[in-house]
């Protein structure tokens, strides 16, 4: 098996999947018309609502779905062996994954453009929407803790990368200055920051740069892990509660271009090797077992350790608050919703290749997974790279740095969100949280606790978990909709089912097998109980908000509510 | 295929490939830059509120002077403003 061969199979999927599945689904029961007015016309703000050209939108919805996730489940589901992780990455995509992004958009965009949460009230039941804000804050806390290890302790600790992401950061803000201050040509603005930025990656990677971080780390000893989850916490801190202008934005968008280099490279990389006749999977195995020790058995926990590349939650949050309102003509919601998600399918696959194709076998990918979850991506694309000249010694930290600064990325809007959400939920009772230096603060220790005790395994599943319950729920909101519409529901309702079930039975492996026979047997008492704790209240919120569900679909299958006509 | 069609299609992908660039490197730009004069409309409308109404609170010279600036943002103004939000609102 070859990097090739995947990449062929993944089109055929695409083509099936996108190119018949979808667009007979659009057709024949979304029937959107290029003639009916869309809520970013309707209701056009200037702000939220504005329309925007099918192209710029399929960037906008893949950018913003495509982040860590795509790429970390792929790399820790290859302990099942490649097989099992490809199936799910094609099949989930095929019969969720692009059905959840797609109706995520069309269902606000014929509900005037409200969110889940407005959504969730009108069409479920009046506690659905506080319920689900409990939900989403508990999900962000997760990711919070899975991003947070792999960055604050993994990467950042790595001698080859603080000078990069300080590079990166600095030529941020640079960005910044240039762009809203001194009026600069953004063009001008992208050249020098990100020139600089790569010069400030390869930096990082010289041997006095290295040494010193290595003398700097070993002085630390066993507070290294500490030290650097600190950092990874002022920087998040920065990010969200400086002015947007000011850091966020425009880190990202030197972000973006050192991240797309680096695929763009790495997609090159592949390609020159296979056809050389390299990139083969080697010894890896296409199937390991039925179980993997340290993750669990195969169902349900690979359906929710690889979440984004297959499903995710987060996407219809993205795809309902953000896409809907800016989509000008209705036919343009298959290939932006669904587009962009099976553009994410491939990344995801990409990923994949990287702890297989690109390590070349089972103990190299074994033996860089133990040096650091996401390192795994890290070498994998350092070898695509170095088939177009760039050396490994650059490529490895280059690929922490890139994955570091994507995670970052995402971390700044979830800390900004999680403020926000503080505020609200509590800000009544707890004044202290309107202030956004205390909501920050507070999601942040919050995070630095379940970063420094908890299991990243655990954690990641239990992220995973969350994220494929917020698919689930988006399903029957989604379903709830299209009953209330009398149009056919099948094609939502069943993969509703699936990921319901699923995602419940691998939240309550990983708190009852996992998590509390840890805290009994004394391992890392506190982020196991953390983990129990968030994994019940998940549950929790899911089975009231399910249960509310059925009460709404039965509401509409007796007849007791009306479709409404559109 | 004739060449002015190859030349048409070649610009249309140039055109398509473009936009899809600006998507993913800066259109959340735009986006923040669209909600920053958002909030700035809403100051700049609370300002001149009293005239509006015809309760003058600013001295009217210098309200009389913006007026014309803010009439056309109202109708957009009233629909933000009068729209239900919740907290998802904040993650686009």
């Amino acid at each position: 098996m070859n990097a090739l061969v995947i990449l062929i199979i993944a089109a055929v999927g695409v083509y099936l999947g996108y190119g018949l599945y979808a667009k007979k689904i659009d057709k024949d029961i979304i029937q959107p018309s290029p003639d009916k007015a869309t809520p970013a016309t309707m209701y056009m703000d200037g702000v939220d609502f504005t329309p925007a050209s099918k192209n710029v939108l399929f960037g906008y919805q893949f950018k913003s779905i495509a982040a860590l996730g795509p790429i970390g489940g792929p790399i820790v589901a290859a302990q099942y062996g490649w097989l099992p992780g490809l199936l799910w990455i094609i099949f989930g995509t095929f019969f969720i994954g692009w059905v959840q992004d797609y109706a995520s958009i069309i269902v606000p965009m014929r509900s005037e453009g409200d969110t889940f949460g407005a959504l969730s009230y009108k069409l479920i039941s009046p506690r659905a929407r506080g319920i689900l804000l409990v939900f989403i804050y508990l999900y962000l806390l997760l990711i919070m803790g899975a991003f947070g290890q792999v960055i604050g302790i993994n990467f950042l600790s790595n001698p080859g990368v603080p000078v990069g992401v300080l590079a990166v950061i600095l030529m941020g803000l640079l960005a910044g200055q240039m762009t809203y201050k001194m009026k600069q040509d953004i063009l001008l603005t992208t050249a020098i920051t990100v020139v600089v930025a790569f010069i400030g990656i390869w930096v990082g990677t010289l041997s006095g740069v290295t040494g010193f971080f290595e003398g700097f780390n070993a002085s630390l000893g066993a507070n290294t892990k500490y030290f650097w989850a600190l950092i990874f916490a002022v920087i998040c801190y920065l990010g969200a509660v400086l002015p947007i202008w000011r850091w966020a934005q425009p880190t990202n968008y030197v972000s973006f271009w050192i991240i797309a280099l680096g695929m763009a490279g790495g997609v090159i990389g592949m390609i020159i090797w296979t056809f050389q006749g390299g990139a083969t999977f080697g010894d890896f195995p296409a199937f390991t077992g039925w179980s993997v020790a340290g993750l669990g058995p195969l169902w349900p926990i690979l359906f929710v350790t690889i979440a984004c590349g297959a499903v995710s939650g987060w996407h219809s949050l993205v795809s309902s608050s953000g896409t809907a309102r800016q989509i000008e003509k209705e036919v343009d919601a298959l290939p932006i919703g669904g587009g962009a998600m099976w553009m994410e399918m491939i990344l995801a696959v990409i990923a994949l290749l990287t702890a297989t194709a690109a390590t070349g076998g089972w103990d190299a990918y074994l033996e860089a997974y133990a040096g650091g979850k996401f390192g795994v991506f890290a070498v994998g694309l350092a070898n695509f790279l170095s088939h177009i000249g760039i050396p490994t010694a650059f490529g490895i930290p280059y690929g922490m740095v890139f994955l570091t600064i994507m995670g970052l990325t995402i971390c700044y809007l979830v800390v900004r969100f999680m403020r926000v959400a503080s505020a609200e939920l509590l800000g009544d009772a707890i004044p202290a949280l309107k202030n956004m230096h205390v909501g920050a603060i507070v999601a942040l220790v919050l995070s630095l606790i379940v970063i420094w005790t908890g299991v990243w395994q655990t954690i990641w599943v239990l992220f995973g978990g969350a994220n494929q319950m917020m698919a689930s729920l988006a399903l029957l909101i989604i379903t709830v909709w299209l009953m209330s519409q009398g149009k056919k529901y099948g094609w939502t309702f069943w993969p509703f089912v699936f990921m319901y079930i699923t995602t419940i039975a691998a939240l309550v492996y990983t708190a009852f097998w996992k998590a509390l026979p840890a805290v009994l047997a004394g391992t890392k008492v506190t982020g196991n109980i953390i983990a129990v704790v968030v994994a019940v209240i998940l549950i929790l919120c899911a089975l009231v908000l399910g249960y509310d569900g059925v009460l709404a679909i039965n509401r509409y299958r007796k007849g007791e509510v009306a479709p409404t006509a559109e | 295929m004739t060449e002015e069609e190859k030349a048409n299609f070649l610009k249309r992908f140039g055109h398509s490939a473009k936009e899809f660039l600006y998507g993913m490197a800066g259109h959340d730009m735009t986006r923040f830059a669209l909600k920053t004069r958002g909030s700035m409309e809403h100051l700049f409308i609370l300002i001149t509120m009293g005239d509006l109404l015809g309760i003058p609170i600013l001295p009217p010279y210098y309200s009389l002077r913006l007026l014309p600036y803010v009439v056309p943002q109202i109708s957009t103004w009233k629909r933000r403003m009068l729209r239900e939000r919740d907290l998802t609102d904040a993650l686009a």
